[in-house]
C-alpha cells in the first residue's frame, strides 16, 4: 500500500536560521503521525517541505521510496489542509472541491460523483453552492478536508487544521478526523502545538524542539515514558527536580538535597547531575507523621480546583516545588494552604531524564489540566 | 437653547464640529464646479450672467457647441483616445510588473520596488520635460504627437496600476497559489484560475484610476503634443480661458467631470462586486480599498 514517507537527514536553513536541523523520520503507510512542538520548532517547515512549498537545504524526502525533495508541489501525490484553509474565495464549495480533479482532467460525470461522495464523507451535503465566506469556520475546515481527500492522495498533510476553531468544536472534530483517517486509510501527517490534540488522535507522535526530533513514540509512551526533559515538560505538568545520581543499575539511587530517592524509570544507569520527573497524578500526599522510603516533607502552598480533580502545589523541603493531582471523589481534601505533608514519590513513578538542552516552554504554555 | 449651551460646554461631545468642518470643506470644493456646470447650460454667451437654461452649448449652437465646433469635438476624441490606449496598454503591463515584483525575492527586488514609486513622486512637469528631451535627442524616431503622448501617459500610469495590484497581492498572500499548486495546478494554471480572478477587483480599480488620471492630464499631454490634432480637452480649456471663452468650454468641462465621475463610480462598484464574498468574511482583505482614497 502506498503512502510511506521517509525523511532522511532533512535540513532547512533560512539565511542564518536553521529551522530544521537534521531530521530522520519514518511514517509508514496508513499511519496517523503527528509532529508536536512549540512554535518555531520546525514542524511546519518540515510539513511544507513534504508538501513541496519549501526546498530542503539538505537531505532527502522519500515517498514510497522515491526521492521527491525537488519535485514541484503540483507534481506530488500529497495534499495539504492549510491552517488558514486557503479555500478559493471566488469559487463555491463544489468548485473548490472539484479544483484538483479538473486539473487531473477527470471526466465531468466522475467529478460530480466524487465531489458528492466526498462532501457526504465530511457531512457537507447540501452546501454545494455556498461560497466559503457564507460558511462557519468548522464548515470551511471540512471543505478544506474534502478538497484534499477527493484526490485520494497517498499522504494527507494537515497544518494545525483545528487551530482556528473554538475548544468544543475542536474536540468534536478531533474524534471525527481520527475516525475519518481510519475510514479512508490514508497516511495523515499532522502538525500541532496542542499536546492533547496529538495524544488523542495519533498513532505515533514526534515531539520536536529547535529543529530536532526529541522523541518518536506512540502517545502513551510519549506521555508515560518521556525520554528527555523537554518532552516531559512539553507534555503537561512534569514536576522536574534536579538530582544527583549516585549509584545502582536497575534501581537508580538519587540524592536530592538531604534526601535519598530510588527511581526505576528512565535512564537509571545515568550518573552525576540529572533531572527527575514525576507525573502529578502519581504524587501521593500523606500526613506529616508518615514515614518510609521515597518520602520528602513539604508544605502545601496552594490549592487549585480543577473540577474533576484538585491540583495541590507543594513546596518541598529540598527547595523544589511540585504539583500533586488529587482526584475529586466527593470527600473533602484534608490539605489546606500551609499544611505540612509528606510527599510520597513511588520509585516506579520517578523517571530519570536525559537533558538535550532544548529550551523549555514557558510554564503556562506547557501546562494542561490532566 | 440647552443644545447650544451643551455644545458650548462640550463641543467635542458629539463630533458636531468635525461634521461642520467636513461639510464646509465639501461645499468649498464642490461649489466652483457646480457653478462651472451651471453656466454650461446658460442660454446666452456669458459665463458670468445667468440668462436661462439651455442645451445650446452642448448640441444646437450651429458653430460653437461641443457638437458642432470641430476643435472641441476633436479634443474630446483625442482625450478619449489617449485614455483608452493608456488603459489598454498600461494595465496589462502594470499587472505583470506587479506579479513579478511581488513574487521576486532575490537581489535587487527591494530596489526595483522602490524605483517603481518614482513616477508617483516625480513632479509631472519634470517628467514631461524629461520625456520630451528623450524623444527629441535619444529616441528621435519618436516624434511628438499622439504616439508620444500615449507613451508619456503609459509611463506614469503604470506605477498606479503596479501599486494597486501589488497591494492586493500582498493582502491575499501566497496561500491561494500554494493551495492551487498543492491541488495539481501548474504555475500558469494557478495564475489563470486562481490569482487573476482574485486580482480582478484590483485590476478594475487600476484601470478606472488610469483612465481618470489620463483623461485629466494636462502637463504631459501638453509637452508631448504637436499642436493641431493632438490638443486634448484640458489643453483646449487652458488655451480657451486665456482668450475669450464661451460657455461651450463649460459644457466640455462638464462632460469631462461626468465621465471621470462615472469611471471612478464604475470602478468602485466593480470593486465592491468582485470582493463581496470577502467582506462577508469580516473585511480582512479590503485594506486595498485604499486604492480609492486618491
Amino acid at each position: 500500500m502506498a503512502g510511506e514517507v521517509t525523511l532522511v537527514d532533512l535540513v532547512k536553513t533560512f539565511g542564518d536560521v536553521t529551522a530544521v536541523d537534521g531530521i530522520n523520520l519514518e511514517m509508514p503507510s496508513g499511519e496517523f503521525f503527528s509532529m508536536l512542538g512549540p512554535s518555531g520548532c520546525g514542524k511546519t517547515t518540515t510539513l511544507r517541505m513534504i508538501a513541496g512549498f519549501e526546498q530542503p537545504t539538505d537531505g532527502r524526502i522519500l515517498l514510497d521510496g522515491n526521492d521527491m525533495a525537488y519535485t514541484p508541489p503540483h507534481k506530488r501525490n500529497v495534499n495539504t489542509v492549510f491552517q488558514s484553509y486557503a479555500l478559493f474565495p471566488h469559487l463555491n464549495v463544489t468548485d473548490n472541491v472539484a479544483f484538483g480533479l479538473r486539473r487531473q482532467k477527470v471526466g465531468k460525470h466522475e467529478i460530480r460523483e466524487r465531489v458528492a461522495e466526498t462532501l457526504e464523507l465530511v457531512q457537507l451535503t447540501g452546501f454545494e453552492k455556498r461560497k466559503p465566506a457564507q460558511m462557519s469556520g468548522g464548515q470551511q475546515q471540512r471543505v478544506a478536508l474534502a478538497r484534499a481527500l477527493v484526490l485520494k492522495p497517498a499522504v494527507l498533510l494537515l497544518d494545525e487544521p483545528l487551530g482556528a476553531l473554538d475548544a468544543k468544536l475542536r474536540k468534536a472534530l478531533q474524534l471525527e478526523l481520527k475516525a475519518l483517517q481510519q475510514q479512508v486509510g490514508i497516511t495523515f501527517i499532522y502538525v500541532t502545538h496542542d499536546q492533547e490534540e496529538a495524544l488523542t488522535m495519533s498513532d505515533r507522535i514526534a515531539v520536536m524542539a529547535d529543529g530536532r526530533v526529541e522523541q518518536v513514540a506512540p502517545p502513551q509512551e510519549v506521555y508515560e515514558e518521556p525520554s528527555t526533559v523537554f518532552v516531559a515538560d512539553f507534555l503537561g505538568v512534569s514536576n522536574l527536580m534536579d538530582a544527583e545520581a549516585v549509584g545502582g543499575a536497575n534501581i537508580c539511587r538519587l540524592q536530592v538535597g538531604d534526601f535519598e530517592l530510588d527511581a526505576t524509570r528512565g535512564k537509571t544507569d545515568a550518573r552525576g547531575s540529572v533531572r527527575v520527573t514525576i507525573r502529578p497524578e502519581r504524587v501521593h500526599l500523606e500526613p506529616q507523621e508518615s514515614t518510609g522510603q521515597n518520602r520528602i516533607p513539604g508544605m502545601v502552598e496552594r490549592l487549585v480546583y480543577l473540577g474533576n480533580s484538585v491540583q495541590v502545589i507543594v513546596h518541598l523541603a529540598v527547595g523544589a516545588t511540585i504539583q500533586a493531582l488529587v482526584q475529586n471523589v466527593g470527600t473533602e481534601i484534608p490539605w489546606k494552604q500551609g499544611t505540612a505533608v509528606q510527599a510520597h514519590l513511588p520509585p516506579d513513578a520517578l523517571r530519570v531524564l536525559e537533558d538535550t538542552g532544548a529550551a523549555l516552554a514557558p510554564l503556562d504554555e506547557g501546562a494542561v489540566p490532566a | 437653547m440647552t443644545r447650544i449651551r451643551g455644545w458650548l460646554a462640550n463641543p467635542w461631545g458629539r463630533p458636531r464640529f468635525l461634521v461642520l468642518i467636513t461639510w464646509g470643506y465639501i461645499a468649498w470644493s464642490i461649489v466652483p464646479v457646480l457653478i462651472a456646470i451651471q453656466f454650461a447650460f446658460n442660454s446666452s454667451r456669458s459665463r458670468t450672467i445667468w440668462s436661462g437654461f439651455s442645451m445650446r452649448w452642448f448640441t444646437w449652437d450651429p458653430s460653437d457647441s461641443v457638437k458642432n465646433d470641430p476643435d472641441l469635438r476633436h479634443a474630446l476624441g483625442q482625450s478619449f483616445k489617449l485614455a483608452g490606449a493608456d488603459v489598454l496598454i498600461a494595465v496589462p503591463i502594470g499587472v505583470l510588473l506587479a506579479l513579478g515584483l511581488a513574487r521576486w525575492r532575490g537581489r535587487g527586488a527591494g530596489t526595483s520596488n522602490f524605483i517603481m514609486l518614482f513616477p508617483l513622486v516625480t513632479p509631472e512637469i519634470v517628467m514631461g520635460v524629461s520625456l520630451l528631451l528623450v524623444f527629441t535627442h535619444i529616441f528621435t524616431f519618436i516624434h511628438t504627437g499622439t504616439f508620444a503622448q500615449v507613451l508619456g501617459h503609459i509611463t506614469f500610469s503604470i506605477s498606479y496600476v503596479v501599486v494597486i495590484v501589488r497591494g492586493r497581492l500582498f493582502s491575499i498572500g501566497r496561500q491561494y497559489e500554494e493551495a492551487a499548486a498543492d491541488l495539481g495546478a501548474s504555475p500558469a494554471v494557478a495564475l489563470y484560475r486562481v490569482l487573476l480572478p482574485l486580482l480582478t477587483p484590483a485590476i478594475v480599480a487600476g484601470a478606472a484610476i488610469t483612465f481618470a488620471i489620463s483623461i485629466d492630464d494636462f502637463v504631459i499631454s501638453q509637452w508631448l503634443s504637436s499642436g493641431g490634432g493632438t490638443v486634448t480637452v484640458p489643453m483646449l480649456i487652458y488655451d480657451a480661458t486665456r482668450a475669450a471663452p464661451l460657455p461651450s468650454i463649460n459644457a466640455i468641462a462638464t462632460i469631462m467631470v461626468l465621465v471621470t465621475l462615472l469611471t471612478v463610480l464604475v470602478g468602485f462598484l466593480a470593486y465592491r462586486y468582485f470582493t463581496r464574498g470577502e467582506r462577508a468574511a469580516g473585511g480582512g482583505m479590503v485594506g486595498d480599498m485604499a486604492a480609492f482614497d486618491i
